[in-house]
């Protein structure tokens, strides 16, 4: 499978050629990543869609008996999850991110192509796991949002929710690799010339948008790990006889769940802002504000998620201040609108599928962002929060924006994508049986919610004159539902015998454009060089172009530039296949299924075949290249900034909100204790001098850096083997601790105390144990005779990890068992 | 395109035409658009102001749209050349600025209306009730020994400050009553509160807001709004002892008597004088309530009889077991129930 770099041939095969089925098993190119992506979302988009269909036959009379209460709730919890999880975030991050932006920024893979293909492995095994439940058990039915104490197994007895928990945290894993891989990507592997303030909006969005899961995530996945410790260890995390609140769900699921909301936003901004000015024949206004604004939203985005518990009673003071950020987060959005209207405006229109969706976007997004002022009013949202009016108002939003901006993308790009036009015929038709259905079915909404229509419920009663409305939704909702048929038809008529895309059928202004449709596996055969904002527009017209080309005819785009077609001068060597990615998401799998029928064989098997994968993988990867800067020579990264560095750094970014969800829950709990031992049982003396030892961990990582940097290998074994020891004895206590505490009746399940200290310290701990064995890695490599000064990164990123989890330790040292020192005396 | 902007502009004034049509033309009992209460006032025009100001926004947005796609622009193959501008500093400083006073205008009414909606203390002379939200009913405790207890039906004064006290058996619920003002979240081991003044006597029917398993469709509740007299003569009769089995009139309720008593009836429910079950909804004025089931049916002994045959047919996953009465036992029961004025 290790490819030898040979010279290609003139005629070079498109990234769709070739392999079979193992090479689309085992692959790790971006583009078929994307392809795998997008047709696991439009099967999903199926389930997800006859799950509404069925919601709308239910409640067209009131007291239907179509389905049972049961039912029901399986369907709109999954029609949310499904819709969200499954169908909107792979679509656009893992399709169109993941296949346009290393296009857009002149890269040849992304910065880590096996991690990619683990991302979507994992994200196909979460979404077959969430309808796991098809078979056995029951699917998932208490909400998207899962509120607590519901959700606990007093409540909800069956496997439903034991699908729902595992499925999400292993989409979560899946999506963080997501994020942390496209943030690396973009910022270290721009083509020469390609500056910030040069990227095509859509790369702006999709950066952001990776810096926002990488912040999101963490509260989610501890949440989740809570509930799931809750579900089958027996612990009280959401129990409120035991002290705890349900209210602390809501709090780690809406830190996540509102920046959730910008996750899917932004990424459809970002497309839009790439439509419009192609179809305009115009550069998109306002750039800088347009980037500005973007980074603004994103920002106050995770200052705003209170504004989802206006009802929990959170006091007047907090409803407040979070009334006001809600509010704030309407300017950048309103410079959105306008900016794109202004887009518009003075244009040379061509009025394709594509540019009437990116139209259609403006405005039903504009009435969802309007009906979201209306939320931010803190007192009026009291009335509209879980009736049918918020229903109108994220479906606005998220159809009419994110789903409208996703078909207008669909249309853009699919030429790119697959080498065929698809049919403008059906593509109009589509537009207009959307824009009639969706309005039709979601309009109302608004009027249902303000005449006091609960949302989630599968029946209602007469005479509350919900009737006819309910009927008129119903109808749209199946009119909808055809627009789509319409669509599924498209997409696969015009793939096999649609019009030949030409490499650049729309007069485009980003670099996608200047390769052949479909693109060659390498992407580029020579990485361009960029001049300006719009490169390749710049590349076509010159600088001055935007100005002097006003009008587009058909068949007279300028050809690509030779120096883009030409065939590549030397060797381009990609990747090479792995079957490892598979095996991992494999793996995971297995071993969630095994937790959620309590077998702990299948845990064992499933995290014997994750380790052993990972394990492998690692050692693969001088197979395709000898050098371990392999991957800088396939794209040169921008800045010198090392691919594997900026990847830890923004794996440390997430780890400190995770902790910070921990350490947070145990200061809230800590205080709120009722009975048991508490915090009195910890011992300071002993825990001061596994602390030290923890810390002199550091002081002695650091040496050892310095000794392999000065290719001192015997010095750097030495201070890396005290480094090993020293955070070995900082275990063995943390282990004598945690026994000495069970033995004096703290466990997990006793108290608040107990739970969320050991799953703080017990998290820190595995944190610990995951570095010492990294640490031993290293030492252990450092035998081999290739292994010098220039693997020094090795040893420094195995030491930022170490640093980083010392770091913590200082931190959580001082909260949990200084300051309860202070407070005692 | 000119054609198909016709048809969407005809289509939009049909739909609102519509729509407009609705909204007159029935009862709406759940309406938020029509307050009968302070609270419920307040946020009404609070929304009002709101929907001006969007509806402001959404004229321009709409009107520059159009501008832009049907006056200023070519299409392809037209003429004029395109406008090439990509930033004008004015325009950008004023679609910042603009918006941002607008939501200035509704934040200070927002923040007043939030502060004035949640007293810290219950207001001088209110009648303070205690809401308990069970899966999938509702309990109302009047006074401070619970002197009235009643399910599913609350009853008010009209004019009089109400202040209640929500508290969950089990899982979070949200109380709402639409005419009356918004939700409250009912959250286990918290206690939340709600402040109003019911300005208009009537019947209000509200429904649980939050996800609550199963049957939350199924956990809605009435509010009458009572004039201070129907209030009192309710109350009275609310807190004196149903009479007793025996000295019952109706043969038939004297025989029931016996059957709830003899079957596992008296377990959970809690009858004055005759039992003190806790679980389900207390039963001692049964009789004089409209609705049952938490307000999903009407309060006759057709419904009351199917009922205790099969609780979960008629609200899917209810606690309450089958219990295997039928003909004149189920009868007697009934007749019982009913007399429990």
């Amino acid at each position: 499978m290790a490819a030898q770099p040979k010279p290609l041939p003139i005629e070079t095969p498109n990234y769709l050629q070739g392999g079979g089925l193992i090479g689309w098993l085992t692959t790790v190119d971006h583009k078929r990543v994307a392809v795998l992506y997008a047709l696991s979302a439009f099967v999903f988009m199926a389930i997800g869609g006859i799950e509404a269909m069925l919601i709308r036959i239910q409640l067209w009379s009131p007291e239907n008996h179509f389905l049972t209460a049961g039912v029901y709730n399986q369907l709109f919890t999954m029609h949310g999850t499904t819709m969200i999880f499954l169908v909107v975030m792979p679509l656009e991050i893992g399709f169109f991110s993941n296949f346009v932006m290393p296009l857009q920024i002149g890269a040849r893979d992304v910065a880590f192509p096996r991690l990619n293909a683990m991302s979507f492995w994992l994200a196909l095994a979460g979404g077959i796991f969430l309808h796991l439940g098809w078979i056995w058990g029951g699917l998932p039915d208490a909400g998207w949002f899962g509120y607590a104490n519901l959700t606990e197994r007093y409540f909800s007895p069956g496997l439903n929710l034991d699908f729902w928990v595992v499925g999400l945290l292993i989409l979560g894993v899946s999506t963080l690799a997501s994020g942390l891989n496209f943030f690396v990507t973009i910022v270290a592997m721009r083509a020469k010339g390609m500056s910030y303030m040069r990227m095509p909006m859509f790369v702006w969005a999709v950066l952001i948008t990776s810096i926002l899961i990488l912040i999101a995530f963490p509260p989610l996945t501890v949440g989740l790990v809570f509930l799931l410790l809750d579900r089958f260890f027996g612990t009280h995390f959401y129990v409120a006889a035991y002290g705890a609140t349900p209210i602390l769900w809501q709090h780690l699921f809406w830190l996540f769940g509102h920046p959730e909301v910008y996750i899917m936003a932004l990424p459809a901004f970002g497309m839009i802002s790439e439509i419009l000015p192609v179809f305009s024949r115009k550069p998109l206004f306002g750039y800088p504000m347009m980037a500005y604004s973007i980074i603004l939203i994103a920002f106050l985005s995770y200052g705003v998620w209170g504004h989802h518990m206006f009802a929990t009673g959170m006091g007047p003071v907090a409803d407040s201040a979070f009334a006001i950020t809600s509010m704030l987060i309407a300017i950048p959005t309103g410079i959105k609108v306008f900016s794109w209207l202004a887009t518009v405006w003075g244009g040379s229109l061509r009025m394709t599928t594509a540019f009437y969706f990116g139209l259609g976007f403006i405005l039903e997004f504009t009435i969802g962002g309007l009906s979201g002022v209306m939320h931010a009013t803190a007192p009026v949202d009291l009335q509209q929060t879980d009736s049918y009016f918020v229903v109108a108002h994220f479906h606005y939003v998220l159809f009419g924006g994110v789903m409208f901006a996703i078909l207008g993308a669909i249309y853009y790009w699919w030429p790119k994508v697959t080498g065929r036009m698809l049919s403008e015929r059906l593509g109009k038709l589509q537009f207009w049986l959307t824009v009639i259905g969706f309005n039709g079915t979601f309009f109302p909404m608004h009027f249902l919610g303000m005449w006091g229509m609960p949302r989630r419920i599968y029946t209602y009663g007469a005479g509350l004159g919900w009737t006819s409305l309910n009927q008129l939704e119903t109808v749209s909702a199946f009119i909808l539902g055809l627009a789509f048929l319409v669509m599924y038809y498209n997409l696969i008529k015009s793939t096999l015998s649609g019009e030949k895309a030409s490499a650049d059928p729309w007069d485009g202004r980003s670099l996608e454009w200047s390769i052949a449709s479909p693109p060659p596996a390498y992407n580029f055969a020579h990485v361009p060089e960029v001049r300006g904002r719009d490169a390749y527009w710049v590349m076509k017209y010159g600088r001055a172009g935007s100005r002097g080309v006003a009008m587009f005819v058909a068949g007279q785009v300028p050809p690509v530039p030779e120096s883009m077609q030409a065939p590549p001068t030397e060797p381009i060597h990609m990747p090479a296949p792995s079957i490892f990615p598979l095996f991992i998401a494999l793996g995971l799998s297995i071993a969630g299924a095994g937790l959620v029928m309590g077998l702990w064989r299948l845990i064992i098997l499933g995290g014997v075949t994750l380790f052993t994968s990972a394990v492998a993988m690692g050692f693969e990867y001088p197979s395709y290249g000898q050098e371990p800067h392999d991957l800088e020579e396939i794209a040169p990264s921008s800045g010198g900034i090392d691919l594997r560095k900026a990847g830890l750094w923004a794996f440390l970014g997430s780890e400190c909100v995770f902790f910070a969800s921990l350490i947070a829950t145990y200061v809230v709990y800590k205080s709120r204790n009722v009975g048991g031992p508490g915090a009195g049982i910890l011992e300071i003396p002993l825990t001061s001098v596994s602390t030290f030892a923890l810390l002199m961990s550091s002081l002695a990582m650091v040496l050892a850096l310095n000794a392999i940097q000065q290719n001192k290998k015997n010095m750097m074994r030495l201070w890396l083997a005290v480094t090993i020891s020293l955070g070995l004895v900082f275990l063995g206590v943390e282990a004598y601790e945690f026994a000495h505490f069970y033995h004096q009746g703290l466990a997990m399940q006793t108290d608040l105390f107990g739970q969320s200290f050991f799953t703080l310290v017990g998290f820190h701990g595995f944190h610990v144990s995951v570095g010492v064995l990294w640490l031993a890695t290293v030492w252990f490599a450092s035998f081999s005779p290739k292994f010098d000064k220039s693997r020094a990164l090795s040893v420094e990123m195995a030491g930022l990890y170490w640093h980083f989890v010392d770091i913590v330790w200082v931190i959580i040292f001082t909260l949990v068992y200084l300051m309860q020192q202070v407070k005692g005396a | 395109m000119k054609r198909a902007f016709q048809l969407i502009s005809s289509a939009m004034v049909a739909a609102s035409m519509f729509l407009a049509g609705c909204a007159q033309g029935r009862k709406l009992p759940m309406t938020t658009l029509a307050p009968k209460s302070d609270l419920a006032d307040w946020i009404y025009r609070l929304f009002i102001e709101v929907t001006l100001w969007d509806g402001l926004v959404l004229a321009i947005v709409i009107v520059a749209f159009l501008l832009a796609i049907f006056v200023f622009s070519t299409r392809v193959g037209e003429a004029a050349p395109p406008s090439s501008a990509a930033s004008d500093l004015k325009l950008e400083v004023a679609w910042t600025v603009g918006p941002a006073l607008i939501l200035l205008m509704i934040t200070i009414p927002t923040i007043r209306t939030i502060f004035r909606s949640q007293p810290n203390l219950p207001p001088a002379g209110a009648l303070e009730i205690k809401v308990v939200a069970h899966q999938w009913w509702w309990e109302f405790q009047y006074g401070d020994k619970d002197h009235v207890i009643t399910a599913n039906e609350m009853h008010i004064p009209v004019g009089v400050p109400i202040r209640l006290t929500l508290q969950s058996g089990d899982v979070i619920h949200s109380f709402w009553v639409p005419q009356l003002g918004g939700k409250r979240d009912v959250v286990p081991g918290q206690l939340n509160e709600l402040t109003f003044i019911a300005y208009v006597p009537g019947v209000y029917p509200g429904q649980c807001a939050e996800f609550c398993g199963e049957s939350h469709a199924n956990m809605r509740f009435r509010v009458f709004v009572d004039t201070p007299q129907q209030f009192a003569e309710w109350e009275k009769g609310q807190s004196t002892m149903p009479t007793a089995g025996a000295a019952m009139t109706d043969k038939a309720a004297a025989r029931g008597a016996q059957v709830f008593s003899n079957s596992p009836c008296a377990a959970c429910h809690r009858i004055d004088g005759v039992s003190k079950g806790y679980i389900g909804p207390d039963l001692s004025h049964f009789g004089s309530r409209t609705t049952m089931a938490s307000a999903i049916e009407a309060n006759t002994p057709a419904n009351v009889a199917d009922w205790i045959v099969n609780p979960g047919r008629v609200k899917p996953g209810a606690q309450m077991p089958k219990l295997g009465l039928s003909g004149t036992q189920l009868n007697d029961l009934v007749a019982y129930l009913e007399n429990l004025k």
